[in-house]
């Protein structure tokens, strides 16, 4: 089976990396943790903020460990900071 | 990016928040204790002078997150009311970047639930403050040290507040 593109929307201190949203391959089946560690290659200097990283799917975290289903769009969370 | 308008949204703006309007309006008969908490911008932060802050927030999901903090604040503290709105966009020094207002029937109850909802937003809810310093730098702020996926919280780190 082919790999397939994963759209990730990035936010805050992530859009330094990234921009405003880029695009990872993953193999089929794999979890979240695959899209944090296709990321960690795209660009070594995220490496650190990615370790606090957080996925959302349709407004919810997932876990890294979770398979990912049918989506094509993800959501990077970086560590709040609000208030 | 003021002045921008959101859809939707019970507690997110682009505008300034008027904590004297949302307390005026929080009455309610059962409760003898209303508390109010006004997260302000400081001028400063870590030794450095700060002259402004802009807030950005993945809108559906922070508006939602609070949402369902507050109906379960009201249960956990058995609360008349509870409301938090938080600011996006630029906030100039001393503007009101986050309110957070709890009523019940105790004083007891009403700081526990507000101390227990600003907590929660400020480390769980997906909204970031950049900082703007006077020596013509920014950074995005971090609260929050947390490293699992599971994001139990282990604070022992001084937050700014």
């Amino acid at each position: 089976m082919e790999k397939r593109p994963i759209k990730i929307k990035c936010f805050a201190g992530l859009r330094k990396f990234f921009g405003n949203e880029t695009t990872v391959l993953v193999e089929p089946d794999s979890n979240y943790a695959k899209v944090i560690e296709a990321l960690q290659l795209l660009n070594p200097e995220a490496t650190e903020i990615l370790s606090s990283c957080r996925i959302a799917v349709n407004e919810d975290f997932v876990q890294l460990s979770e398979t990912i289903k049918q989506e094509d769009t993800l959501f990077l969370i970086p560590p709040s900071s609000g208030g | 990016m003021v002045g921008k308008t959101l859809k939707h949204m019970k507690h997110l703006q682009y505008t300034d928040i008027s904590y004297s309007k949302i307390f005026d309006e929080f009455r309610h008969p059962n409760s003898g204790a209303v508390v109010l908490f006004s997260g302000e911008v400081r001028n400063n932060n870590k030794g450095r002078e700060v002259t402004h802050l802009e807030y950005e927030a993945y809108e559906p999901m922070a508006d939602k997150m609070i949402e369902e903090i507050l109906v379960e604040a009201k249960s956990r503290f058995k609360l008349n009311q509870a409301e938090c709105v938080h600011r996006l966009g630029k906030v100039e020094i001393s503007g009101c970047a986050v309110v957070v207002v709890t009523g019940a029937g105790h004083r007891k109850e009403a700081y526990d639930a507000n101390r227990y909802i600003i907590d929660k937003v400020k480390n769980e809810v997906p909204i970031w403050k950049h900082e703007f310093f006077a020596d013509g730098t920014s950074e995005w702020g971090q609260n929050c040290d947390c490293v699992t996926n599971e994001h139990e919280h282990r604070h022992h780190h001084e937050r700014n507040e």
